[in-house]
């Protein structure tokens, strides 16, 4: 019955998506604008499809309804509540129902934002091209994703569980959904996008249409992907937050460009150049987010994420391949109306700076996809299996690392066009010297690894930009607007919210290279051989082995060590390295869980390598990370400054939404930053 | 494609042709050295996947090759002999079978029978290994289920 309600949903999501498709189309044609308002009704229908086909498979989830194939193999009658309803997205055919549900929300929110603009060719065709994004992915789950499958043969009493190592940790909740979140909303932009390209307005109306949307979208991808990061640091048990992974590679190629586009709008807008490079920015952005479903979702690798195969490949190949087709040919079509008046005059400019920002980001970009698509098409050609080793990754992506940590320093404080060796001495002088010292401390002090000191003082050099901005912004507003501190705050975040916004997101990128840097150059780990009562140190933390407990659920049968943990006389706490064995799974598989003691300066992070032998004898794995916690705090104020980036101006909000974009308010009272700091007295 | 309409605000002098002409060829070197480096990483750091048989083969073919991979197989019953630095062991595949030295402490499932996949480097005849993974597949559930085709 679930299953009847849910296909009936995909069917419904998937008739709707295929006759907005016609009736835009059609409306466009003849140019009706009320042919168009009819069509743009059936991206509710989509909405409504997608909603009831997700909330069937929940209904299903929680019943325990095994007569449906997909229940069966993600859930079991053990499996805690939050897991279940987690398990929409643990597998392939839900992860597909999880997209189109995303996508089914953005275009709606669009549509509606929209509105009272429907019929304007631009946005006509861009709700034509989300609706057949929609109707693709629909008629991925009417195919050969079909998440609504009836269990063949006998119904089981019980299901499988979810794999194990997505079914202990909340993280694995809200991990994915974020992910998806930034993904699917790289469709908006995309639609938009293309949508310029056909009609020929390639101007800025398209860039203007979807920033708040792509900012969104990508915010969601950051933190989709710090949430990865710190769910493989607490669950996967060997210490680290990054492997250089496909699936983690899947979801930071788009990222980057996604990232280099974010800035690459900025000139275009100012200056109207780039016009060809945005295009294909943000198309190659949304190509690659299906590359990554093509990588995570069709079992093409064989790695710890890549939990489902099915011949789901083929389908999301071709949509690929029609994608960039259309995305490329479009462009080249458009050639002659994509050139653009504009000249970047001097390489020493914002402008300039952009650029750079722009090429290190694609360079990038390729260098993480080379390394995550070679194996493949070295075992698609010569039937070789092989893997890239981190040290390729970690050679080629540090340089690029920190000439953008350089830039991010520099850039916010290069005026357009052109800058004088006045200004730049002006405005970036003090920061520069901050940035020297720090690395010459870090030296003294005794720091190891060139890119370590070098991630260190540029991250000061950064900083300290960013607070002389704030503070120049501030003081003006201040004196101005003859208010207080914190009045003069707002009004100066409220007056230009995207730069203050931006700068804070910088903050947040400078905290997580620091990080980085720190914890990659600076972790001591150790094995040790422990029998109950015995005591170890390391680095001056004593660790003391006390013993061990059993616990047996339905779902796992877990071994726990309890080692008690001391730094310089203090107790910092008994912790609890576990290994779980899941019955489960046949064959057995052992998921180590382990516990970690979050400190402000360094993490002491215990695993539970092997369980007690004859003699009571365990192993333990001791690691000693600083700064770790730095990456999730850096995460968080990532999201902290694209929220101000994007929250409306309280003008902007009370009017309609026919109005200028929010994000880009009438000139304030006081001079806005840029305009200040040429003026800003040394 | 030079021949476009003046720019609306010439504040700026054209760029001489010379003068792009040692843009272009600046940024083609560029990209050339970038490329240079790329390749030259990936190719220094590969790993490469081999059944025992496989890497035996291959490493009579040329003993000198001694870069990183990982091989796969299955633990030889009765082989695993525990020493204070690790642990040593045979793995067989396809009728073939190697000398493996683990350095450090094989994971939980590592047993007599067990699949593992080693990675290391040849050190003579033995395989030095420095990481092993308990392999049970791309997916982990059991093959009635979810049919897994053999690559």
């Amino acid at each position: 019955m679930k299953g009847a309600l849910g296909f009936g949903g995909i069917t419904l999501g998937f008739m709707a998506a295929a006759l907005g498709v016609l009736t835009m189309g059609v409306g466009i044609h003849r140019r009706d604008g009320r042919i168009m308002a009819t069509g743009r009704q059936f991206v509710f229908m989509v909405l409504l499809g997608a909603v009831v086909a997700a909330g069937a498979m929940e209904w299903a989830l929680v019943t325990h309804d095994f007569s449906l194939a997909y229940v069966v193999r993600n859930h079991a009658r053990s499996t805690p509540l939050l897991y279940t309803v987690a398990a929409l997205w643990g597998a392939l055919e839900g992860s597909i129902l999880l997209w189109a549900l995303v996508l089914a929300g953005y275009l709606t929110v669009t549509v509606r934002r929209l509105r009272a603009r429907a019929s304007e060719p631009l946005v006509a065709w861009a709700t034509l091209v989300g609706l057949v994004v929609a109707a693709f992915f629909f008629a991925l789950m009417l195919g050969p994703a079909n998440p609504f499958k009836a269990t063949s043969g006998l119904i089981p009493a019980d299901g499988l569980g979810p794999n194990p190592l997505l079914q202990n940790h909340v993280l694995m909740a809200i991990h994915p959904p974020m992910l998806y979140l930034g993904y699917v909303g790289m469709t908006i932009p995309f639609s938009f996008a293309v949508a310029a390209l056909i009609t020929g307005r390639v101007g800025e109306g398209w860039l203007l249409e979807t920033r708040r949307a792509t900012l969104v979208a990508w915010a969601f991808l950051s933190v989709g992907i710090v949430l990865g990061a710190w769910w493989s640091y607490e669950v996967l048990g060997w210490g680290g937050y990054w492997a250089w992974d496909p699936v983690e590679n899947a979801s930071f190629i788009p990222w980057l460009t996604a990232t280099a586009f974010l800035h690459s709008v900025v000139v275009q807008e100012r200056r109207g150049m780039l016009r060809v490079w945005n295009l294909s920015l943000i198309i190659a952005t949304f190509c690659l987010t299906i590359l990554g479903t093509f990588l995570t979702r069709s079992g093409v690798l064989n790695s710890v994420h890549a939990f489902s195969q099915s011949d789901i490949g083929a389908w999301l190949l071709t949509f690929l391949g029609l994608a960039a087709a259309t995305g490329i040919g479009l462009i080249a079509w458009r050639g002659d109306r994509l050139r653009t008046p504009g000249r970047i005059d001097s390489p020493v400019s914002r402008e300039g700076a952009f650029l750079a920002n722009n090429l290190l980001f694609a360079g990038f970009a390729f260098v993480v996809l080379l390394g995550t698509v070679f194996p493949l098409l070295v075992e698609a050609l010569r039937n070789e299996k092989l893997s890239v080793g981190e040290p390729y990754f970690e050679r080629m992506t540090v340089p690029l690392g920190l000439a953008l940590l350089f830039l991010m320093a520099v850039a916010p404080a290069l005026p357009w066009r052109a800058a004088s060796g006045e200004v730049l001495r002006r405005r970036l002088g003090v920061p520069a010297w901050i940035g020297a010292l720090t690395m010459a401390a870090c030296a003294v002090l005794g720091a190891r690894g060139v890119a370590e000191i070098a991630a260190f003082g540029l991250g000061a050099f950064a900083v300290a930009g960013i607070v002389r901005q704030y503070a120049l912004g501030v003081a003006a507003t201040r004196r101005a607007a003859g208010v207080g501190w914190p009045g003069a705050l707002r009004r100066t975040v409220a007056g230009n919210r995207r730069l203050y916004g931006g700068l804070v997101v910088h903050t947040g990128v400078v905290v997580i290279a620091v990080a980085l840097a720190a914890s990659m150059g600076y972790t001591t780990k150790r094995e040790f051989h422990l029998t109950p009562g015995q005591r170890v140190t390391l680095q001056s933390h004593h660790f003391t082995y006390l013993g061990t407990t059993r616990h047996q659920t339905g779902q796992k049968d877990t071994v726990q060590a309890r080692v008690r943990v001391e730094r310089g006389g203090k107790e910092l706490g008994v912790y609890a390295p576990a290994l779980s064995i899941f019955p489960n799974a046949p064959g057995g598989s052992a998921i180590g869980t382990p516990s970690v003691r979050t400190g402000i300066l360094r993490d002491v992070y215990l695993t539970l390598v092997a369980s007690p032998d004859q003699d009571g004898r365990i192993t333990l794995g001791v690691q000693l990370s600083p700064l770790v916690v730095w990456l999730w705090v850096g995460g968080g104020i990532i999201v902290f400054g694209t929220g101000i980036a994007v929250w409306p101006a309280r003008r902007a909000r009370r009017r309609s939404s026919t109005g200028p974009d929010p994000l880009d308010p009438p000139a304030p009272p006081v001079p806005s930053a840029d305009e200040m700091l040429q003026e800003a007295p040394a | 494609m030079d021949v476009i309409d003046p720019p609306p605000v010439p504040v700026t002098v054209v760029r001489s042709r010379p003068k792009r002409m040692r843009y272009l060829v600046a940024g083609g070197l560029c990209a050339a050295a970038v490329l240079f480096l790329v390749v030259g990483g990936l190719s220094r750091n590969i790993v490469y996947f081999r059944t025992v048989s496989e890497a035996v083969r291959a490493h009579d073919h040329a003993p000198a090759d001694t870069g990183r991979l990982r091989m796969a197989g299955a633990v030889v019953t009765g082989s695993v002999v525990r020493a204070a630095d690790g642990v040593s062991f045979k793995v067989t595949e396809g009728g073939v079978t190697a000398s493996v030295f683990h350095h450090g402490d094989p994971p939980e499932l590592f047993k007599d029978g067990a699949p593992v996949v080693c990675e290391g480097r040849w050190q003579g005849d033995s395989f030095d290994s420095d990481r092993i993974m308990i392999k049970h597949g791309a997916e982990y559930r059991p093959p009635s289920v979810d049919p897994n085709p053999a690559r």
